[in-house]
């Protein structure tokens, strides 16, 4: 059954590139952790975040700006500084990653910190992996701070933007250190809503959830719900009918017991 | 594998006993529970070769995930890639039964120009995953989680090419099912990333 399929990447990759020439590419790149704003809504770690949250990797815009949004105007959350963002507490050198969705040839990552200008890192014109890390000295920059990561691509003119929020100096670890900061130092808190804030409560924008993730339990034989952690064995009803979890896990949206999650649900 | 497949089928077996249509289904009665799942109606080519990248793209996750299922340290890490082994290795069994259905070529053509003109270019490379089954410990976590939200990523921006260009519903149908639960799957690897 197991057939091994190699993809001609860098033929791919080759083409893929004119083919940005071409037409708008599809999407691209963000740093995922430490969290950039966006990795932060597409975690739910920030909520009512609007479309970011499903294409974080989408924060495209022309070169040289200086915004987290990338001037893109259904992205504006992510320059709203009202939402509190949580800033990650890290050592004075961070490995910044970034996760590439298409790989453009680039022209290199610049970081910076205000109108600072704190490294470049050159690209070489070359195809990137789709995992890229970078490690940055911040220790001329301690305490919290907004970090502006920019991927400029080679062969068009557009670059891709992520703003991570972080406590420089607050830990030893480079990105395995946990502490949540709460309390924005100079920053208007969340009172007035700006225009652009999506739908709903635009103030809830405090972090959930501390460093482990607070996973409800399955109760057997309760309704099935997104968000619960089944364990082989539990019980639900779904629709009118009884289900058996067959394999561990944490349910989420189309792994509702069907004819398609049989691998996970065992109709009774 | 095989086996697996079999008690997969059992369950089709049994679910269309639950609906009352095949009381007592015989456990080898393949062809029941497959048509429970078959792409009816018109297809396009849009379809075809969707489903056609998704199979390799699902056995290229499909190796990813297995080495994450010995490797990974923390368990919510080893849960989530085995939950997304067996459904990806159904998905598989699904889309491949289209395609045969179909009178179409499971594997992808491997011209690169036969998919250059449509965006949904894998992004993970051998090399990469090469490098994967050499890491260990926490810098596995690492970068099984990267490399496999990235991954994720691309399974979403090809499901889009289908909701927007490909013409059978069930095939529409699976891609907004892989939408939603690869952006899941993100959200959850983002959190096991940074927690």
């Amino acid at each position: 059954m197991r057939r091994s399929i190699a993809y001609p990447l860098v033929a791919l990759g080759a083409l893929g590139s004119t083919l940005v020439g071409a037409a708008p590419a599809l999407a691209h790149g963000y740093v995922s952790a430490p969290p950039s704003r966006q990795a932060l809504c597409a975690s739910g770690a920030v909520a009512n975040c609007g479309q970011i949250q499903f294409e974080p990797q989408s924060v495209e815009g022309p070169k040289g700006l200086r915004s987290c949004d990338g001037g893109v105007a259904g992205f504006s959350v992510l320059s709203d500084e009202s939402r509190n963002w949580p800033a990650k507490a890290v050592g004075s050198t961070v490995t910044f990653t970034w996760v590439m969705t298409a790989r453009h040839r680039t022209s290199n990552w610049e970081y910076f910190i205000g109108d600072k200008k704190v490294a470049t890192v050159d690209g070489g014109n070359a195809q990137p992996d789709a995992v890229v890390t970078h490690n940055i000295d911040l220790s001329a920059f301690p305490g919290k701070q907004k970090v502006l990561a920019v991927w400029n691509i080679g062969d068009t003119v557009n670059a891709f933007y992520s703003c991570i929020d972080l406590n420089v100096g607050g830990s030893s670890g480079g990105s395995g250190g946990t502490t949540p900061t709460t309390a924005p130092t100079t920053k208007a808190p969340t009172t007035a809503p700006t225009t652009s804030a999506p739908t709903t409560a635009p103030t809830t924008t405090a972090p959930t959830r501390t460093s482990a993730p607070a996973v409800p339990i399955g109760e057997s034989g309760a309704a099935w719900a997104p968000g619960v952690a089944y364990r082989t064995g539990d019980k639900v009803t779904y629709e009118g009918k009884t289900y058996q979890c067959r394999q561990s896990h944490s349910a989420i949206r189309s792994w509702e017991p069907s004819i398609y999650t049989l691998a996970l649900w065992l109709p009774l | 594998m095989k086996y697996r497949y079999a008690t997969v089928l059992m369950a089709g077996a049994l679910l269309l006993g639950a609906c009352g249509t095949a009381k007592e289904a015989p456990v080898t009665e393949v062809a029941a529970a497959q048509a429970a799942v078959q792409a009816e109606g018109g297809h396009n080519d849009t379809d075809v070769m969707y489903l056609q990248m998704m199979v390799a793209h699902h056995e290229q996750g499909l190796e990813m995930v297995r080495l994450a299922e010995e490797r990974a340290g923390r368990p919510e890490i080893r849960t989530l890639a085995k939950a997304i082994d067996v459904t990806q290795a159904d998905e598989v069994e699904l889309m491949t039964g289209w395609l045969k259905q179909w009178s179409a070529p499971t594997e992808v053509d491997h011209a690169p120009s036969a998919h250059a003109d449509h965006g949904g270019l894998p992004a993970t490379g051998d090399e990469e995953i090469a490098a994967l089954k050499k890491a260990k410990g926490a810098a596995f976590e690492t970068a099984f989680l990267n490399l496999f939200v990235a991954h994720q990523h691309n399974a979403v921006e090809m499901a889009q090419l289908v909701t927007t260009k490909g013409s059978n519903a069930e095939t529409r149908a699976f891609a907004d099912r892989v939408k939603a639960s690869r952006a899941d799957q993100i959200k959850q690897m983002l959190q096991l990333m940074n927690g």
